[in-house]
C-alpha cells in the first residue's frame, strides 16, 4: 500500500471522527455575540419580566466618547425565562452570550414566590456557567438596580460583584451566594439557603442618568444590606446587620471583619479586627432532644480603643479579651435564637450536622425538622477568642506619656 | 578505461586534452623546453592554481634543475620538483578530474604517463563568525565553502586518533567532494556504511548544498516535514556531536555541514548553553520550549478561544477583547491568515533583499502594516499582539531547520480551531505527537530520550545537568533504543 493511500485513508478516518465527536459548540465571532454581565429577573403583572445588562464594546475602549452608556439594558416580559429571553432578540442585534453573566438579581416578589422556576433554565442552559452571584433587590425592583448608573466601574455589572466579594471578605453582614452553593441548599436536608439583599437609596430617576456620576456624591447608590432568611426556595424574612454577622460566623463566612465592643467600664467602645475565624459544629443528643455546640475560634487583633484603663497591664488586656468574648457570644446566642423563633429556618446547618452523626436518628427527626429547630434545639455557644495585637499605638493618644 | 591512456606524442597529448575541454578560454597549456631538449607541457586551469607557486616551485625547478640525460616522471618526482603533492597520473580522466580540483599536470614528450602536481590557488571566503548560530560566550568561527578548511576546523578541536575521514566524490557533473566524519568505537558502525554506501549509490547529477544529499539518506518511506539531520556552519557543534557518536557529512562548496542522528532535542539546543553555567542554561532552554509552543499554538488558541470558546476567558479580557475586535470587518480566522502571512511574506523579504533596503523594508513592516491595519480597523490591536509574539518566538528556536515545520503547522492549526476550536486543536496536536513518535533519524525514535524515555540518558535532554553530574562523559550514544 503506497504511502499516499495510507496518508488519504486516516485522514478520511480523522475527518468522520471528527464530524461524529462534536458537542454543544458553535462558531460565532466576538463582534456577533452580546456579553451578559448582569441578568435581573422580576414578577411584573403575574409575568416574568427579564431585564438583561450587556456591555456597548464601542465603549470600553480607552479612547471612548463617552457619549454612549456603556451598558445597555434590555428588558422584555413572558410567561418564562427562555421566553422573554429569546424576545429581547426582537429589541438587539446581537445574540445574548450568557456564560460571562457575574451576578443575577431578583425582585422580592419572585423570591416570595419561590426560585425553582427561575433557577431551572439557569441550571438548564448549557450556556450558563453557574458561578454567578445571586442577590434579592429589596424595595426595588431588579430593573431599577441593572440600569442605574454606578460611580466606580465603568460596567454597572462588574460594580456590583465586585463590591459584594470585597464586603464579604472584609464586613461580615454580607452574604455572597453562589448559585451553585444555593441550589445545594435548596436540595440538601437539614440546611437553608440564604440570599443577600440589595437596596437602592438616594434619587433614583437621577440616578438613571448619567448624571449620576458627574459629581462626587453620587445622587443615587446602591448598598447590600442584610441576609436574607429562605425557607425551602421561599424568602421568609430578612436578618438585621448583627444577625447576619452571627449567621456568617456560624457558617464559616468571615474572612475578615471588624465589630466594637463595649469597655468594661460601660462607656467607651473598642473595636477587634477579626482576621481569621473558624466555628465547629457538634451536634449530640441529650434526654433524646437535640442539642448543638457551636464552638468559635478566632483570632483578632485591636483595631480602635476608647476605654480608659491601660492596655498595658496584662490583666486589663485579658479582660479586653473576656469582653470581647462575651460579645461575640451574645451576637451569635441572639443570631441564632432569632432565627430558631422567628422563622424556623435551619440556615446554618444544624440538620446537615445531625445527619451526618446520627443518621438514624435523624431519619426519625427528618420531617418534622423545621419544628424541631423552632422549639426543641437548644444551642450552645462556646467562644475562645483571642487577642492579639494592638495596633501600632498602645493606649488611646491622650493616654500616651 | 585503455582509450583514456595518454599517446607518447605530447603534440596529440594536447590536441586530445584541447579537444576535451572544447578549447575553454581558461584552459592554459604552456609549453617548455627542458634541459637536454625535452619537450614538455604544463596543463592547467587559470584561476584554479596558485600562479605563484606554479612559478617558483614547477618552472624555475624544471628549468634549472632538469638533468641533460633523459628521466623518468619518478625521477622528476623525486628530485626537481619542489611541490607537496605529486602524483603520477596514467587516464585521461583522471588528469582532468585532477585539473578541475585545482591541480597542474605536466607531461613530456615520449612519456605515456604524466604528473599531477596539486597547487589549488582559487579565492576562499576568510573563515567568520557564524552567520546563523550566533553565541555570546563560545568559539565564534564558523565553516567556509572549503571543505578542506571545515574538516581540519573540526579536526583541531579533538585530538583523536580514532577520528576518520572517508572522502568520496558525489553528482556525475559537480562531482562534489563530500567527507563522512566519525569516531571509531562511537560511532554506529552500521550506520556509518549504510551512510556511505547511500552517498555511493546516489546518481544526482549535481551537488551544490547539502540538502541535494539530505534528501537521499532520509529514512525511506518516512513523509515528514520535520528535520531528519542537523546542519549548522558552527565547528563546535560538529565536534560536538562527532564526540556523541554523530556523524558528520561535509560537502564541499558550503559551510553547512550535517549531522545525523538529529533528534527532536538537538534542534532546541544551542551551542551556548553549553558555554554558560547550567541554572541559566536551562532556564533558558525551557523558554525555547515556551516560545515553541507559542509559536506554534498563538494564533490558534486565540481563534478558538475568540469564536468558539469565550466562556474560557475572563471576563474581563472577554470585554477588552471584544472591544477591540469592534468594528473589525472579517472574522478572526481571517484576520489571522491575513496578519500571518503578511508577517511571512515581511520575513521571506527580509531575507531575500538586498541589504542596503532592510531598513526601508522594516519601516513598511512595522509602521504601515502593524499600526494602519489596526487604525483602519482591518486588524485588532490584540491580534498584531498575538502575530507579533508569534513571530519573535519563532526566531528563539535555535536551529532554523526545525523553525520551518512549526510556522507550517501553525497554519494547519488555526484551520483546525477555525473550523473545531479546541477540540479541532487538540486533535491537531494529538496527530502532530503521534507523527513525532513515529518518527525516526537514522533509525533512532526522534523523539528519545523522552519518548521512549531513558532515564540514564537524561542529564542533556530537556536539560543539561552540571559536568560533573554526567558520569558517562558526553556520550549519548545509547539513545538508540
Amino acid at each position: 500500500m503506497s504511502g499516499c493511500k495510507r496518508i488519504g485513508l486516516a485522514f478520511t478516518a480523522f475527518i468522520l471522527m471528527a464530524s461524529l465527536l462534536t458537542g454543544c459548540w458553535n462558531r460565532r465571532e466576538l463582534n456577533a455575540i452580546s456579553v451578559v454581565l448582569a441578568m435581573g429577573i422580576d414578577w411584573v403583572d403575574e409575568q416574568y419580566q427579564l431585564t438583561v445588562q450587556v456591555s456597548d464594546p464601542s465603549q470600553m475602549s480607552i479612547n471612548r466618547s463617552g457619549e454612549r452608556s456603556p451598558a445597555i439594558i434590555f428588558s422584555e416580559r413572558a410567561p418564562t425565562i427562555f421566553e422573554a429571553l429569546r424576545k429581547i432578540t426582537t429589541k438587539a442585534s446581537r445574540r445574548m452570550y450568557l456564560s460571562h453573566m457575574r451576578i443575577v438579581i431578583i425582585n422580592e416578589k419572585i423570591a416570595e414566590r419561590g426560585l425553582r422556576n427561575p433557577l431551572d433554565f439557569l441550571f438548564r442552559d448549557h450556556e450558563v456557567r453557574p458561578d454567578f452571584f445571586m442577590a434579592v433587590a429589596k424595595g426595588c425592583d431588579a430593573k431599577d438596580i441593572l440600569a442605574f448608573v454606578t460611580p466606580m466601574e465603568v460596567l454597572p455589572a462588574i460594580d456590583l460583584y465586585k463590591s459584594l466579594k470585597v464586603s464579604e471578605s472584609s464586613w461580615a453582614p454580607t452574604s455572597a451566594v453562589n448559585v451553585v452553593d444555593m441550589m445545594q441548599k435548596v436540595t440538601k436536608d437539614g440546611i437553608e439557603p440564604v440570599l443577600t439583599g440589595i437596596t437602592l437609596i438616594g434619587n433614583r430617576n437621577k440616578g438613571m442618568k448619567i448624571d449620576n456620576v458627574k459629581q462626587p456624591k453620587a445622587y443615587a447608590e446602591y448598598k447590600y444590606t442584610g441576609i436574607g432568611v429562605l425557607l425551602d426556595d421561599r424568602i421568609v424574612g430578612w436578618l438585621g446587620e448583627s444577625d447576619s454577622k452571627g449567621y456568617s460566623y456560624v457558617s464559616n463566612n468571615v474572612r475578615s471583619t471588624v465589630g466594637h465592643v463595649r469597655c468594661p467600664n460601660g462607656r467607651d467602645n473598642f473595636v477587634v479586627e477579626i482576621y481569621k475565624s473558624h466555628a465547629e459544629i457538634i451536634p449530640s443528643i441529650k434526654d433524646g432532644k437535640p442539642h448543638v455546640k457551636v464552638k468559635m475560634k478566632s483570632d483578632a487583633n485591636i483595631g480602635e480603643y476608647h476605654c480608659s484603663a491601660d492596655l498595658g497591664d496584662e490583666k486589663v488586656f485579658s479582660q479586653m479579651q473576656q469582653v470581647a468574648r462575651e460579645e461575640q457570644r451574645t451576637t451569635l446566642e441572639h443570631s441564632i435564637r432569632h432565627v430558631q423563633r422567628k422563622y424556623g429556618a435551619d440556615i446554618y446547618g444544624f440538620g446537615e450536622a445531625f445527619h451526618r452523626k446520627y443518621p438514624r436518628q435523624w431519619n426519625k427527626w427528618k420531617k418534622q425538622w423545621p419544628e424541631i429547630f423552632k422549639n426543641d434545639l437548644q444551642v450552645e455557644v462556646v467562644i475562645t477568642t483571642e487577642l492579639h495585637k494592638t495596633g501600632k499605638i498602645l493606649n488611646t493618644i491622650h493616654k500616651q506619656p | 578505461m585503455k582509450e583514456d591512456g595518454f599517446s607518447p606524442l605530447l603534440h596529440a597529448n594536447i590536441e586530445r586534452m584541447k579537444l576535451m575541454l572544447g578549447y575553454s578560454s581558461d584552459f592554459i597549456v604552456r609549453e617548455l623546453i627542458l634541459p637536454g631538449n625535452k619537450k614538455t607541457a604544463i596543463f592547467y586551469l587559470d584561476g584554479m592554481v596558485d600562479k605563484k607557486e606554479l612559478q617558483d616551485s614547477v618552472i624555475s625547478a624544471l628549468l634549472d634543475r632538469t638533468p641533460e640525460e633523459p628521466v623518468t616522471l619518478q625521477e622528476l618526482k623525486d628530485h626537481v620538483l619542489d611541490a607537496g603533492e605529486v602524483c603520477v597520473t596514467r587516464t585521461l580522466e583522471a588528469a582532468l578530474e585532477q585539473l578541475f580540483s585545482g591541480s597542474l599536470f605536466i607531461m613530456m614528450d615520449g612519456v605515456v604517463d604524466g604528473l599531477s602536481i596539486a597547487l589549488p590557488g582559487w579565492n576562499d571566503r576568510a573563515i567568520t563568525e557564524s552567520k546563523t548560530q550566533s553565541v555570546v560566550r563560545g568559539p565564534q568561527d564558523s565553516f567556509t565553502e572549503t571543505l578542506r578548511t571545515n574538516t581540519t576546523l573540526v579536526r583541531r578541536r579533538i585530538k583523536d586518533t580514532r577520528i576518520r575521514i572517508v572522502s568520496l566524490k558525489v553528482g556525475k557533473m559537480t562531482k562534489t567532494d563530500v567527507a563522512v566524519m566519525y569516531m571509531d568505537t562511537l560511532a554506529d558502525e552500521k550506520q556509518v556504511r549504510r551512510l556511505i554506501g547511500r552517498l555511493q549509490a546516489c546518481k544526482q547529477d549535481r551537488v551544490l548544498e547539502g540538502e541535494y544529499l539530505e534528501e537521499f539518506l532520509h529514512e525511506k518511506k518516512q513523509l515528514t516535514i520535520f528535520p531528519t539531520m542537523y546542519n549548522t556552519d558552527r565547528p563546535d557543534t560538529i565536534a560536538a556531536g562527532i564526540m556523541e557518536g554523530k556523524i558528520a557529512i561535509f560537502v564541499d562548496g558550503t559551510p553547512f555541514v550535517m549531522l545525523t542522528p538529529a533528534l527532536f532535542v538537538d534542534f532546541i539546543q544551542s551551542a551556548e548553553d553549553y558555554y554558560q553555567r547550567p541554572f541559566y542554561s536551562n532556564l533558558i532552554r525551557l523558554l525555547r520550549y515556551v516560545a515553541l509552543a507559542i509559536c506554534l499554538l498563538a494564533p490558534s488558541v486565540y481563534i478558538a478561544l475568540t469564536t468558539f470558546h469565550q466562556d474560557m476567558l475572563p471576563t474581563q479580557l472577554l470585554l477588552s477583547l471584544a472591544t477591540q475586535r469592534e468594528g473589525v470587518p472579517l472574522p478572526a480566522f481571517i484576520e489571522a491568515m491575513l496578519m500571518e502571512g503578511t508577517f511571512e511574506i515581511l520575513r521571506e523579504a527580509g531575507i531575500r533583499m538586498p541589504r542596503t533596503i532592510g531598513q526601508a523594508v522594516s519601516i513598511v513592516g512595522t509602521i504601515v502594516i502593524g499600526q494602519a491595519a489596526v487604525e483602519a480597523s482591518i486588524v485588532s490591536a490584540a491580534m498584531v499582539i498575538i502575530v507579533s509574539i508569534t513571530a519573535i518566538s519563532s526566531f528563539v528556536i535555535p536551529a532554523y531547520a526545525m523553525s520551518i515545520p512549526i510556522r507550517i503547522i501553525r497554519f494547519a492549526f488555526m484551520v483546525l480551531s477555525a473550523s473545531f476550536g479546541v477540540y479541532g486543536l487538540t486533535i491537531g496536536i494529538i496527530v502532530l505527537v503521534v507523527h513525532l513518535c513515529h518518527l525516526r533519524s537514522a533509525g533512532i525514535p526522534y523523539l528519545s530520550p523522552s519518548a521512549p524515555f531513558h532515564a540514564s540518558q537524561q542529564n542533556d535532554a530537556i536539560f543539561r545537568m552540571p559536568y560533573w553530574k554526567s558520569t558517562k562523559g558526553q556520550t549519548k550514544q545509547g539513545r538508540s533504543s
